[in-house]
């Protein structure tokens, strides 16, 4: 697969030709190790800070006034907070892929992307790991999820999709986290060797946990990273199954449906790449890194973000095809509720903006167009948001019992969620930015000696 | 207390009497407003000073014979914590009472059921008794006596009043007139009797909104005299209803409903199963379980009920003549000769709402189908002085105009509210010099009398009252008054000259005097029988011998009566707040209505074809016009409504009285004496604006789920196994075992009437918070167990099923399986539990649940709903925020009583156990038992083959089932149904 793939793309070089050992970690390090942050930083830290801020007043207000104040009722008892846990923790999975997956292939071009793939993902994970617990009538005892020895002598109910979900989450963040760290070691010694100020040089050193760079290290590092690669691939995969599981496990007519796991990983590969297409040219423009972050890369992105899309289509084809070739009344109404109903101009939209139109991707001009990737990879964003508004919502409207069907409608307070979600998600990400390196040095310099040696 | 013209203040006293702190004294502690009002600095220190002083003198007082407190040290016999008491009491509905038992906790009162004996309950208790529990805890009821605006002690009204009496006593009371409800009390009656001797001019008026006129005068019509008419529902076979109220709301209801249902279970019965006609304007409970059903405008039931009686040979034959060839008449001779086939076992009944001439009409198709001394009986008017209360308060209302009135008692009825529109009783009120009103609120009424004074709760007093066959239950107080009210008996014993009236005294004194008379014997153990049983034997009334003449059809006018216009308005009584007095009482202001589902609101009913013809549906705002009466109310489009006619329900849109101030629209400024209750509407006109209904059901319809099983009786006697098909349950796994009890429930669709007693009693029970308006539209009604009504057929006719919807306790349970956290558990005996304290409120489980039947605390609404601690039903958790709740099949009731059966080392008996929904459901549609015990109730009903489970194929094992709607069509009669 790998050597498939590296032979498709275009003879465009992965890494421009003048970048030296040298210049590519004085350009790298050099944004860490800057002294003021360029104003494009501060405008988008100070953007991002003023949404999070929002999601911290949403949070002091859920808190004391309770659930209620969402728009959640029954029967939609689970609406924007769970499909927004969705949707992050897909962004996030799209990050592990790109990182772990394309690291066991051997990629190329995943060298200069896995470390914007990496701190995206990060960066997403908490806002992930926040819904569930916000969505909590009592969120205080979210802790009660834990499998530890209570007093009251209960542990937690194996059975449950909700549980197991809870152990994936805990689970992939902890991986991650590790992951990154491993990864990012060697740059964090060459950010503390290039660093002049005493208080970098002692921030990073202490963060780089004496890496000198020996052979014997190196090779310690290389072995656990790709351990690790191997183990994160195979489990995201299943974290975000789980995570299907929490659905397809239901009865729901809508939810209850075996396609769940697979159709959540095909969401996954495609709103992460797309996610991350967005942020490489944000970053390659802001840092001016336009010598390591190539065409290459992104055509090889836009190719994913392709296949993505196509994987889409087919589980969309699924979507329709399970309720009407079954014979469950319920499945049905429920599916035609959910395109011809209240729900349908999101339900189209979204077919539309993750399916239709990404088949622009075809074109090669597409592909090199950094601003039509922009779009399209923004409206695959929001249509995967859609997608998962609705199959959360409409399900639910739609159940079992016509006497109990319900209508949602967000509250203030839920989009307050989004926003402040999208917020900290920026945050991090452009905390990420500013101190640690964006792009793997280490990695990078493999790639330019290989370039060389061509 | 005067403080003329300052306008500023000098110290704190001054300042705690703007009317900001009163407002605030008001709001944060209403006790004590009495206290603000009465006082000032002075009198306060005075008086402290006085009470100091005289402190060790209070122990003298004549409270104190009746006080005693007990320390305990030695526990009061039989006051065990957790285990109810029982006392008898009675609760009246138009006048007629219910005997009700109420439990007792701790020496407190929790919970309303019905009295087993009673012949007008049978153990059953209605929507409005449940909720009446929650009325005697109402902190919104009145608490302060009020003359001439200034708040009084009693011992100031006392002498005001009897002041008065001495005036009053030299002219004879001339301008005297008491103004009370219908009144069936003997003693009340005793006492009324002895003041018209002392004043020989006062008079005694009586108004009750949702009178019976037409009945008694009709009465009069057809058999020379007022009588009452009572059925005998389990000798019918063929029942007729024109707009009857025989199993929603006439005197003897939830009797009549508990032999309805009992004769429309032909498993039980043998195969037999009676069979309901019914023609009506507006849908009906009997309409909703009828086998055939006709909505028609209210001017054309009189033309149909003249055809029919012309059928039956009751009327003149040309009535018949006309329109043979409708499908109508075809309906109608189907239908007659269906009753003619069963002389001596029909009945026909009419609602209070119906012309004299259609009474008139049915007793005539009642005697030629020898109904009387069959299935009606006629008995002496049970309330006294049953005359025409519309004419009483007109009497009333003109004599005020004309000056003839200068006192006024008004007891528990409120007519600046509901007098008939046209008698501008406020303004006439205001002329009344010396008024006074004994109210339960601060209502209408007692806002624009004199002197207003905190009535007592039926629950507070001392009193008695007859049944609708005359049977006499002496009410016992089950608290002491709670804010201070006083009984009507008190009141008149003021007029009578007692200066310190005690309702217990005399209620005593009137029942001794009686039982001497009557030769009841030993006096005490009479009382005490009477007050343990809550019935005092043999005085139901004894049959009349009277047939009706049988010309009185004959004399009717030759044509039926066109109104000209062709929208009609029908005035209702409301299913939840009647005519208005139970407007307080938050459980009947949530309580769904059987038919619209709607909450917190009335709505103009309409029929689905008249909507659409002037462009109207539900949620629009129209103006509706009668003469020159404008009211703006929502729409609401009703299948099975009848064509051109708006119903209107009663007691809405208050303008005092507490909670329901400015809920709902008021249709009581429609109705006038001369159109009491069917009125031509001049104009309605759709205003453009919306109004936002809340309704507690989304769809109805089953949309193609196999939720309602429906089939005819010939059909289950025909071929019984056709009538539900059963799937076969199959899993891969192997069940649970459950070899002790397997508790389970069985509800008849068949006996359901859709009363919503359950709902309100489960609500009682398992202390279940009224979530509010916006909250119901926000989807968040807690109710556990709820009625669905669903639709079948057309919209203008449709066939109408209720479907009680309490927890289905799975024995394959998907909320179970999806708690992370095990707070919803099995337990051995199968029920699906809820363990509160272990809920974090993630939701799966209601996602989960293919019946809908779990509740979630969005909000902490219990602890922000208005109510004193002490009226929650200790025996069960009340709810904290962010907890699931559902039903438990009330768990607390099946453990007391194995709890109780262990401590006596037995089994438990089948039927021992009851749950709440099964003990007020008027018809049985449930039981509850354990199914494991062949011989039990439950378990001959689940054998039966119309029992089914709803959703068999997710193959849940639910552990509530249901019994298929059996009906019993009539084969001559084709619908264009299929």
């Amino acid at each position: 697969m790998a050597m498939t793939l590296t032979s498709e793309l275009p003879a465009a070089p992965v890494v421009a030709p003048d970048v030296t050992l040298a210049s590519l970690s004085e350009q790298v390090s050099g944004r860490v190790l800057m002294d003021r942050a360029p104003l494009w930083w501060w405008a988008g830290f100070g953007f991002s800070f003023t949404l999070f801020t929002l999601l911290v007043i949403q949070m002091a207000w859920l808190f004391v006034n309770g659930i209620g104040v969402w728009g959640v009722e029954i029967p939609v008892a689970w609406g924007l907070a769970i499909a927004e846990y969705v949707w992050w923790i897909a962004l996030a999975s799209g990050g592990t892929i790109v990182s772990a997956l394309f690291f066991l292939t051997r990629s190329p071009w995943r060298s200069a992307t896995n470390r914007i793939a990496e701190s995206m993902l990060l960066s997403a994970a908490p806002c992930a790991g926040l819904m569930p617990i916000m969505h909590l009538g009592r969120p205080g005892l979210f802790y009660w999820l834990f499998p530890y020895s209570t007093v009251m002598g209960v542990w937690p109910q194996a059975r449950s999709p909700l549980w197991w979900d809870f152990i994936c989450l805990i689970y992939y963040i902890l991986m991650s986290i590790m992951y990154y760290y491993t990864g990012i070691l060697p740059d964090l010694a060459t950010v503390r060797d290039l660093a002049r100020s005493r208080f970098k040089q002692i921030f990073y050193g202490v963060l780089a946990l004496g890496w000198r760079g020996s052979s014997e290290q190196w090779r310690n590092q290389r072995t656990v990273y790709a351990i690790m690669s191997a183990i994160m691939a195979p489990m995201v995969i299943s974290v975000h199954s789980v995570v299907g599981l929490d659905f397809a496990g239901g009865l729901t007519p809508g939810w209850h449906d075996t396609q769940f796991p697979p159709y959540f990983f095909f969401g996954a590969v495609i709103s992460g790449t797309a996610v991350i297409i967005m942020l490489t040219i944000v970053v390659r423009w802001g840092y001016g890194l336009q010598d390591v972050l190539t065409a290459y890369h992104f055509n090889a992105m836009a190719k994913i973000m392709l296949v993505g899309s196509v994987m889409l289509a087919y589980a969309y084809v699924w979507e329709a095809f399970g309720p009407i070739y079954g014979s469950d009344v319920a499945q049905k109404t429920e599916f035609f509720q959910r395109a011809f109903g209240f729900t349908a101009p999101a339900f189209w939209s979204e077919k539309i903006l993750t399916v239709v139109i990404p088949q622009l991707l075809w074109l090669p001009a597409v592909r090199r167009s950094r601003t039509l990737l922009f779009l399209i990879s923004g409206g695959i964003i929001v249509g995967m948001w859609q997608e998962r508004f609705v199959f959360t919502t409409s399900s639910l409207e739609h159940n079992y019992m016509p006497s109990y069907w319900g209508r949602y409608y967000p509250t203030f307070w839920d989009w307050a969620c989004l926003a402040g979600t999208i917020g900290l998600f920026l945050t991090l990400f452009f905390l990420f930015l500013r101190f640690a390196p964006i792009v793997s040095i280490a990695e990078m310099r493999e790639v330019i000696e290989e370039e060389r040696s061509k | 207390m005067t403080h003329q013209a300052r306008t500023y203040w000098r110290n704190l006293e001054e300042l705690a009497e703007t009317p900001e702190f009163a407002a605030i004294v008001e709001q944060e502690a209403p006790r004590f407003r009495d206290i603000l009002n009465a006082f000032d600095r002075r009198r306060f220190l005075q008086l402290m000073a006085a009470s100091m002083a005289l402190g060790g003198l209070s122990a003298c007082g004549p409270e104190a014979k009746r006080r005693q407190l007990l320390p305990y040290v030695e526990e009061p016999e039989n006051v065990i914590p957790g285990r109810n008491r029982y006392y008898a009491s009675a609760i009246t509905q138009d006048g007629y009472a219910i005997g009700v038992l109420i439990a007792h906790q701790m020496a407190r009162p929790i919970k309303v059921e019905g009295n087993p004996d009673h012949p007008a309950s049978l153990g059953a208790a209605s929507a409005i008794m449940q909720a009446s529990i929650l009325q005697l805890y109402d902190p919104r009821r009145a608490q302060s006596i009020i003359g001439h605006g200034n708040i009084t002690a009693w011992e100031g009204f006392v002498s005001a009043l009897h002041d008065r009496r001495n005036a009053l006593k030299a002219r004879h009371g001339a301008g005297v007139r008491i103004l009370t409800g219908a009144v069936s009390s003997p003693s009340l009656t005793a006492q009324l009797a002895a003041l018209e001797q002392q004043f020989p001019e006062m008079r005694w008026h009586q108004w009750e909104p949702l009178h019976r006129d037409n009945e008694y005068a009709s009465a009069i019509a057809s058999f020379g005299r007022p009588v009452e008419r009572i059925f005998d529902v389990s000798k019918a076979d063929i029942i007729f209803g024109v707009e009857s109220d025989l199993i929603s709301a006439t005197p003897g209801w939830l009797a009549y409903a508990r032999h309805f249902a009992a004769a429309r279970r032909p498993t039980e019965t043998g195969g037999a199963m009676s069979r309901v006609y019914a023609i009506e304007s507006t849908p009906t409970l009997l309409g909703a379980k009828a086998d055939h059903r006709l909505a028609m405008r209210p001017s054309e039931i009189v033309a149909s009920l003249r055809e029919l009686a012309a059928l039956v040979g009751a009327g003149p034959q040309k009535w018949s003549e006309q329109n043979q060839n409708d499908a109508r008449a075809a309906w109608l001779r189907a239908a007659a000769d269906d009753l003619i086939k069963h002389k001596g076992s029909a009945l026909v009944h009419a609602g209070r709402e119906q012309p004299v001439e259609v009474h008139v009409l049915t007793d005539a198709i009642n005697g030629a189908l020898r109904g009387f001394g069959n299935t009606v009986r006629l008995i002496a008017p049970v309330t006294a002085g049953a005359s025409s209360k519309r004419e009483s308060i007109s009497q009333l209302a003109e004599d005020m105009a004309s000056g003839k009135v200068d006192t006024l008692l008004i007891i528990n009825s409120n007519p600046v509210y509901d007098a008939p529109a046209d008698l501008d009783f406020a303004a006439r009120l205001s002329r009344v010099p010396f008024s006074v009103a004994l109210t339960l609120y601060e209502d209408e009424t007692a806002l624009a009398c004199t002197w207003r004074i905190p009535a007592t709760h039926e629950y507070e007093t001392w009193g008695d009252a007859r049944a609708f066959d005359g049977t006499i239950t002496i009410q016992q107080p089950q608290t002491r008054p709670l804010y201070g009210g006083h009984s009507p008996q008190q009141v008149l014993a003021i007029l009578l000259g007692d200066l310190t009236p005690d309702s217990y005294t005399l209620e005593r004194n009137h029942w001794r005097q009686r039982a001497q008379q009557e030769g009841r014997g030993d006096f005490e153990a009479f009382w005490h029988e009477a007050l343990r049983v809550g019935v005092v034997p043999n005085t139901a009334a004894s049959a009349l011998s009277l047939t009706p003449r049988p010309a009185t059809a004959f004399e009717l006018p030759p044509n039926v009566g066109n109104s000209g216009s062709k929208l009609q308005a029908l005035f209702r009584p409301d299913e939840g707040i009647w005519d208005g007095r139970y407007a307080d009482n938050p459980w009947l202001l949530e309580m769904a209505r059987p038919f619209t589902r709607l909450t917190w609101d009335n709505a103009a009913l309409i029929a689905p074809s008249t909507a659409k013809r002037i462009d109207l549906e539900t949620h629009d705002v129209v103006e509706i016009s009668v003469e020159q009466t404008k009211l703006r109310a929502p729409v609401y489009v009703l299948p099975g409504q009848a064509p051109d006619c708006i119903t209107l329900s009663l007691g809405w849109g208050r303008t005092a009285g507490g909670l329901s101030v400015g809920v709902g629209f008021d249709a009581y400024r429609l109705r006038r004496s001369a159109h009491p209750w069917i009125t031509a509407i001049t104009s309605i006109t759709k205003t453009g604006e919306r109004y936002r209904l809340a309704t507690a059901q989304s769809q109805d319809r089953v949309l193609g789920r196999d939720l309602i099983r429906e089939s005819t009786l010939e059909q289950l006697n025909s071929s019984p196994e056709t009538v539900v098909r059963k799937g076969k349950p199959e899993s891969l796994y192997p069940g649970y075992q459950y070899p002790d009890r397997a508790w389970a429930m069985a509800i008849d669709l068949n006996s359901c009437i859709g009363c919503q007693a359950c709902t309100i009693a489960c609500q009682a029970e398992n202390n279940i918070p009224v979530v509010g308006k916006d909250q119901v539209l926000a989807g968040r009604i807690m109710h556990w167990l709820r009625i669905d009504r669903y639709y079948s057929g057309p919209a203008d006719a449709p066939d109408i099923a209720f479907e009680p919807m309490p927890c289905m306790h799975c024995e394959n349970a998907p909320c179970e399986v999806v708690c992370p956290v095990h707070a919803t558990v099995h337990d051995h005996e199968g029920l699906n539990l809820m363990v509160y304290n272990r809920c974090i409120g993630t939701r799966f489980c209601s996602n989960n649940c293919p019946y809908k039947v779990r509740r979630f605390n969005f909000y902490a609404f219990a602890y922000t709903n208005d109510r004193p601690h002490e009226s929650w039903n200790p025996q069960v958790t009340v709810r904290g925020r962010g907890v699931m709740e559902k039903c438990t099949y009330c768990i607390q009731r099946i453990r007391t009583t194995q709890i109780a059966a262990a401590r006596e080392d037995r089994k438990l008996r089948d039927g021992e156990v009851v749950t709440e929904c099964q003990q007020s459901c008027p018809t049985q549609a449930i039981i509850f038992g354990d199914q494991n015990d062949r011989g039990s109730a439950v378990a001959k009903r689940k054998a039966t083959p119309i029992n089914y489970v709803l959703l068999e194929e997710v193959n849940t094992l639910p552990r509530t089932s249901y019994g298929a709607l059996i009906r019993n069509p009539n084969p001559a009669i084709r619908d264009e149904r299929s």
